[in-house]
């Protein structure tokens, strides 16, 4: 099977150029100005399009297993195909949580089946994720997990923390790490602000947040180990990312689109719509500006999604009730996008956020970048054309975003997972 | 004086100090009317008014009750505590519901901040705020200006005091915002822990010296004061907040003679007031109940009128 992509712009991290790609045996087998279309089993016309290297998200929730009726492997990699995902990291608070090989495995396998996008799990950092004994990192590793995380919760000794650290060196995982004082954070339902003062709402302050990072900053920097932070929120944690890795301490942090795309204001005016209600909490106008300058400077590495998928039920109820999260693969992209048109990213480190430095975090060295030779990840993207956000349109099992009813510009035309098409927009 | 304009009441901070006036006019008709020995008026006759509380309270549903019933209007009760979710139905779903009889006015009471506002936006019924979390709670902060209006003959540049657990409460923030709009200065006294961070946004000013909060006020009001928050770490002991908060005989010297004391019930005695002052201070916090009855009335005769305008147009 040869698949040929015309004319489209190519989009690398250092540079962008329009040329033909021919795809072969899953493998980006030729890159040149103008490849025949002779002897091409299939071709598409992506003229006027940019080509990413697939999009790679290190912060999913696909509630597999035990809360099916959320997300599962295949809704999950369907809407990762929507929004462009050619690889995912798959989070650990199931029921029961990815804590073991054989779980790890059958999630790696079955993924592998669906074959619409590369779900890696990523394992719990302990047992049953209760922080207390630290999981089977290496039987973890060889199930196929790249990470460890107890996503949702942080590790709150500190001495558990160091040894996940060195334990994880071992076999060579990466470990996310949430930040948060759970101590400060206790029954808050958004940031501590001028809003929760005025309207009497339970909150978290935002030293929650930067305490914590502060802490597993100083043990990353004493082990002289790397830890990849999870959902960065604010302004004064982009601060402190910044100069630790002046210092050269080797961290890296991830933030997600609904933390540049939304804040406090979006709540208040909503009516305290609990679809904005999300851990960490939105933070301020300064904060959304601070992490806009941060992903331009590359303080912070990644765009992940933190995709919350949860059921009407879970949602649709009083802000103190409602679950935290939204949905987010679907929405990456235009949102993302939005930074470009802003000014703050060029189209080059949208690739940087969105597939190159994750790749290069997760060690993964065939994908990330558009080259001979590379695997055949590519997400063709419209940054133009215009998407009505519906119910009906939305691929996710669950349909928990602010974003229904608005109108987003940028959508994936095509992607293409292994050298296949998994999706194409159907317009 | 100005016309009633709204579909809901929510809380005081968006109304304007005209919408409070008219409240209180009208409060002050339906006072009247308690003091007939018919207290009966038909003003909502075919109107159905339903109490939609979602937290523990008698006092205020019993107030909103009676205010409902003296003005002829059908009046159902529906109460559940603890969780938003009565079975497997959202809030939402449970407004619908009850809606879908003809509601005209729901009075709504909900432990979490925000929902009266947030179902406000949700239903083709009028909303009253009986209290939301720890937001607004309007129609008492009404009553305590319908009080202090009756006795001081105005609500102009007077010093107010408000004291005890402002982190928590409702009351305190309805008053701040209907006192403020009166050009009168509203101090909140507590411990730094219980009154929140940012809350300088609000127009008041902020002491932690009880001192400083009564000196020369022309209103006290006294927060209730839960115990639970010492295991919050709010404060470390009664016997210390007391001392340092507790309206006595020592510190109400820094008062004015004609003073008045508030308090939105029920007081524990010799914590936020001392007993001792009990007979002084009785009489007026008795007072604001059957305050109460009237301005209730009024709110919910306001907006039944504004919906049948509304039906003319």
């Amino acid at each position: 099977m040869k698949l040929l992509i015309k004319q489209g712009v190519i989009v690398n991290p250092d540079f962008k150029k329009r040329a033909d790609i021919l795809i072969e045996n899953s493998q980006i087998s030729r890159i040149e100005e103008n490849i025949s279309e002779q002897g091409a089993d299939k071709i598409i016309s992506a003229e006027g399009k940019f080509i990413f290297p697939g999009f790679i998200d290190l912060h999913t929730h696909l509630r597999t297993p035990g809360r099916e009726d959320e997300e599962d492997l295949l809704s999950g990699s369907l809407s990762a195909t929507k929004g462009g995902f050619t690889t995912l990291l798959s989070m650990p608070n199931t029921i029961p949580p990815i804590d073991n090989y054989e779980i790890a495995l059958r999630i790696r396998k079955e993924a592998e089946k669906i074959g619409l996008v590369d779900i890696y799990p990523v394992g719990a950092i302990t047992k049953n994720r209760e922080g207390k004994e630290i999981s089977e990192f290496g039987f973890l590793a060889e199930a196929g997990c790249l990470a460890v995380s107890d996503d949702g919760f942080p590790l709150k000794e500190t001495s558990l923390l160091r040894r996940a650290l060195e334990y994880a060196e071992n076999f060579n995982l990466l470990v996310i790490s949430h930040c948060e004082d759970l101590s400060l954070s206790k029954g808050g339902l958004i940031r501590e602000s001028p809003l929760s003062a005025e309207w009497g709402i339970p909150s978290v302050p935002e030293i929650s947040e930067t305490v914590d990072l502060v802490r597993q900053i100083e043990v990353a920097r004493y082990l002289n180990s790397r830890v990849h932070f999870a959902h960065i929120s604010s302004k004064r944690s982009a601060e402190l990312i910044k100069r630790a890795k002046e210092e050269g301490i080797n961290i890296t942090a991830e933030t997600c689109p609904h933390y540049f795309t939304f804040s406090l204001k979006e709540i208040e005016e909503s009516g305290f719509s609990p679809l904005y209600k999300v851990n960490p909490p939105l933070g301020r106008e300064e904060d959304k500006l601070a992490l806009k300058e941060a992903l331009k400077e590359g303080v912070i590495d990644v765009i992940a999604t933190d995709h919350a998928p949860h059921t009407y039920l879970e949602k649709e109820v009083d802000f103190k009730s409602a679950e935290f999260g939204m949905i987010g693969l679907e929405f990456a992209l235009p949102l993302s996008l939005g930074l470009v048109r802003e000014g703050f990213l060029s189209l080059e480190d949208l690739t940087c956020r969105l597939s190159y430095r994750p790749a290069q975090i997760l060690n993964l060295k065939d994908r990330g970048y558009i080259k001979e030779g590379l695997r055949a990840d590519l997400t063709i993207v419209d940054t133009e054309r215009e998407q009505l956000i519906t119910k009906e349109n939305i691929f996710s099992k669950s349909k928990n975003t602010p974003l229904l009813g608005k109108v987003l510009k940028g959508e994936v035309v095509y992607t293409i997972y292994k050298g296949k098409i998994v999706y194409s927009s159907s317009r | 004086m100005g016309e009633w304009q709204r579909k809901h009441l929510l809380g005081l901070k968006d109304l304007s100090r005209e919408e409070i006036e008219v409240i209180l006019n009208s409060a002050q008709a339906f006072k009247e009317v308690s003091e007939r020995e018919v207290k009966k008026v038909p003003a909502l006759r075919g109107k159905t008014v339903v109490n939609l509380f979602f937290e523990p309270s008698t006092r205020t549903k019993t107030s909103f009750e009676l205010a409902a019933k003296r003005l002829s209007a059908d009046v159902v009760n529906f109460s559940s505590s603890g969780s938003s979710l009565f079975k497997g139905e959202t809030i939402l779903d449970t407004l619908k519901n009850i809606e879908a009889y003809s509601v005209d006015i729901f009075v709504l009471r909900h432990s979490v901040s925000g929902v009266a506002f947030y179902l406000s936006q949700r239903t083709t019924s009028s909303v009253v705020n009986a209290g939301d979390g720890q937001n607004e709670h309007p129609t008492q902060a009404l009553l305590d200006m319908f009080t202090v209006r009756e006795k001081l003959g105005s609500l102009e540049n007077l010093k107010v005091a408000i004291i005890g657990d402002i982190y928590h409460s409702r009351v305190a923030r309805s008053n701040i915002w209907g006192f403020s709009k009166f050009s009168s200065s509203v101090y909140v006294c507590a411990p730094k822990t219980l009154i929140p961070k940012y809350f300088d946004n609000l127009p008041c000013k902020i002491t932690y010296s009880l001192k400083t909060a009564l000196s020369q006020a022309q209103v006290v009001i006294m927060l209730r004061i839960q115990k639970e928050r010492m295991k919050e770490r709010f404060f470390s002991s009664q016997r210390e907040y007391v001392k340092y908060y507790s309206l006595n005989e020592e510190n109400l010297k820094f008062l004015p003679p004609e003073a008045l004391v508030l308090h939105p019930g029920p007081v524990n005695w010799d914590i936020e007031i001392a007993s001792s002052l009990k007979e002084k201070v009785s009489n007026l916090i008795l007072e604001q109940v059957s305050n109460g009855l009237a301005v209730r009335m009024a709110v919910l005769y306001l907006l039944a009128e504004k919906r049948s305008y509304e039906v003319i147009d």
